[in-house]
């Protein structure tokens, strides 16, 4: 089976298509932490200013763990786009480009091969969301410098540095996991069509369907949001949770994993009975 | 048998493609599989190396069910299906590891293979820089690569110029005279009789007839007579009128005849009746020939 996985790095690693994740973070991830480092005295003010009632705050509040947080924030909805990249192309370029006529006709069980390729976009989501850490925090910590964290959710809740870095690596692990549940959304779909474009789409597609059903406060729609997979894709915020909701974070992560089983589930279906006609 | 078919059948639609086949290679046999396009040789193939499940019937490769036991079946099977299709932005030698990877095959097999197929100079060349001839020398390398008792390739020849595809005949006689069993379909009859053992023909899914080439050639009802004659356009006018000749075409001035084996004396007699001038006859038959007379002249390949 490594050996599975180590051949479908390859592929990826070869693919160009690849690193517009990679690239994408390294123009954006300076850009914000620019902007950070020039408009950080606005930042600070706002955040004394709620602070201001209840405390004393002495140096800048702002460092690589806020913009970090701040950053996780926003790149919630690309992320998942950037994720589909290699999940999209997982099993539908082989289709469409004719190597599984090579490689299905080879004695190793499609399960296996099926199972490499997925373990083999999820070290890709990984990858993409430690390189996206290692900018937000490691070059965000020389830019920025590093210090207490400060969360402003229901509450105020004050991190010291090195609580700041424990919870940071949890809400980055806790991301992964979500992001693995989108990888084997998109992997789904490119079991079932030729081309890497259709399993992106439709897993966008999807993401987009469920944050609407969230947001529009309809009586219909708030019936069926626990069953939407979007609705967890938030438990990285739990990490930042003082105490640390252990219960909530594993019903979440226990919907999404039961989500991916049921997507890697109908993948496997699909591919098993395949007929590879191209 | 190193492999056999037992009534396989496979359902596109409601159009058989494939419909109840049975064929028996035999161990150390090169194995033509002939049929005009569509007539179900590629669907065949991808039976035979699990890419498609068919709808009744069973594949057995050295008694083993492709079928029931999936791709543990093909551990003695090599295939090149259609056009080698590869990773274009790795390189050949990359791509060949990755499949010795995947089987197990020791890695030392990879430049054995590459040099035997001609590309030991070339594997560390991305594949996108291949030639088509490369790329197809390349597949029959993959299929090479777990040292298989049995080669199945379809259309190995396709896209390749006459020089590439002497390459892959010269290369297929070779593995065939160390023992490979070989399953090969092919557009080209020519190709086929001249490095095969077996034949194999279908049309429309179904097979029409099956055996050693020798046996088909000599057993053939049907008998392609070169014949000199003189003159020529009386005696095309007077063999066209018979409804026992079967084929009767100018070929730079010498008249071929489709005829029976039985009837040749007849056709002999009836021209020297009828005061044409017979210099020469000389039987021709063809796997051509053949073809044509089992499969039909409106499946010409």
């Amino acid at each position: 089976m490594l050996g599975l996985i180590h051949n479908e790095l390859l592929v990826i690693a070869g693919r160009w298509r690849s690193y517009i994740g990679f690239i994408g973070i390294s123009i954006l991830m300076p850009l914000i932490l620019w902007g950070f480092s020039v408009g950080g005295e606005e930042l600070h003010r706002d955040y004394a200013r709620e602070l201001g009632g209840t405390f004393m705050v002495v140096g800048s509040i702002l460092n690589s763990f806020l913009a970090t947080y701040i950053i996780m924030n926003t790149l919630w909805i690309h992320i998942p786009f950037l994720v589909t990249l290699a999940a999209g192309d997982s099993v539908a370029a082989d289709g469409a480009n004719g190597i599984f006529r090579i490689t299905l006709t080879r004695s190793v069980s499609r399960f296996k091969i099926l199972v490499s390729k997925l373990m083999a976009s999820y070290i890709y989501t990984a990858l993409l969301l430690i390189f996206c850490a290692f900018w937000s925090l490691g070059i965000g910590s020389i830019v920025l410098g590093t210090g207490d964290l400060i969360v402003i959710d229901n509450g105020i809740l004050i991190l010291d540095e090195s609580q700041a870095w424990v919870r940071m690596a949890f809400s980055f692990l806790l991301a992964i996991l979500v992001m693995c549940m989108v990888a084997t959304l998109c992997f789904m779909f490119s079991t079932m069509v030729n081309n890497a474009v259709g399993p992106i789409i439709g897993t966008i597609f999807l993401i987009i369907i469920g944050y609407m059903i969230m947001s529009i406060p309809l009586e219909i729609f708030e019936k069926i949001e626990p069953y939407v997979f979007v609705k967890y894709f938030n438990v990285w915020w739990d990490a930042f949770k003082d105490p640390i909701p252990w219960g909530e974070i594993g019903k979440k992560l226990g919907v999404l994993g039961a989500y991916s089983v049921a997507c890697f589930g109908i993948a496997t279906y699909v591919f098993l009975k395949k007929d590879i006609k191209t | 048998m190193i492999l056999e078919t037992k009534n396989l059948t496979k359902l596109f639609g409601l159009r058989k493609a494939v419909d109840g086949l049975n064929l028996e290679i035999p161990d150390g046999s090169v194995y033509g599989f002939l049929g005009p396009n569509g007539s179900g040789k590629s669907t065949t193939i991808r039976m035979m190396t699990a890419l498609i499940s068919p709808d009744e019937g069973e594949v057995f490769i050295q008694g083993k069910s492709v079928q029931k036991l999936g791709n543990k079946a093909l551990s003695s099977v090599g295939a090149l299906i259609e056009r080698a299709d590869f990773h274009k932005h790795l390189s050949g030698k990359t791509n060949l590891e990755m499949l010795a990877r995947m089987d197990g095959t020791n890695m030392s097999r990879v430049q054995t293979v590459l040099d035997r197929t001609g590309l030991g100079n070339r594997g560390k060349d991305k594949v996108k820089t291949y030639s088509q001839g490369m790329k197809q020398r390349l597949g029959i390398a993959q299929a090479l690569l777990s040292n298989p008792k049995l080669l199945i390739l379809d259309e190995p020849t396709n896209g390749l110029d006459p020089q590439g595809m002497k390459e892959v005949r010269d290369l297929v006689r070779e593995l065939a005279s160390e023992g490979i069993t070989i399953f090969i379909s092919s557009h080209l009859l020519d190709e086929v009789q001249k490095i095969c053992s077996h034949v194999a023909m279908i049309s429309k899914g179904e097979l029409k007839t099956a055996g050693p080439i020798e046996d088909l050639l000599k057993d053939s009802d049907l008998l392609m007579t070169e014949i000199h004659v003189n003159p020529l356009a009386t005696a095309i006018e007077l063999l066209s009128n018979q409804d026992w000749i079967h084929r009767c075409e100018e070929n730079n001035g010498i008249l071929s005849v489709g005829v029976s084996h039985d009837k040749i004396s007849d056709l002999v007699q009836l021209l020297v009746q009828n005061d044409l001038q017979v210099s020469a006859v000389i039987p021709r038959t063809s796997l051509e020939d053949v073809f044509l007379s089992k499969v039909g002249k409106e499946n010409q390949i």
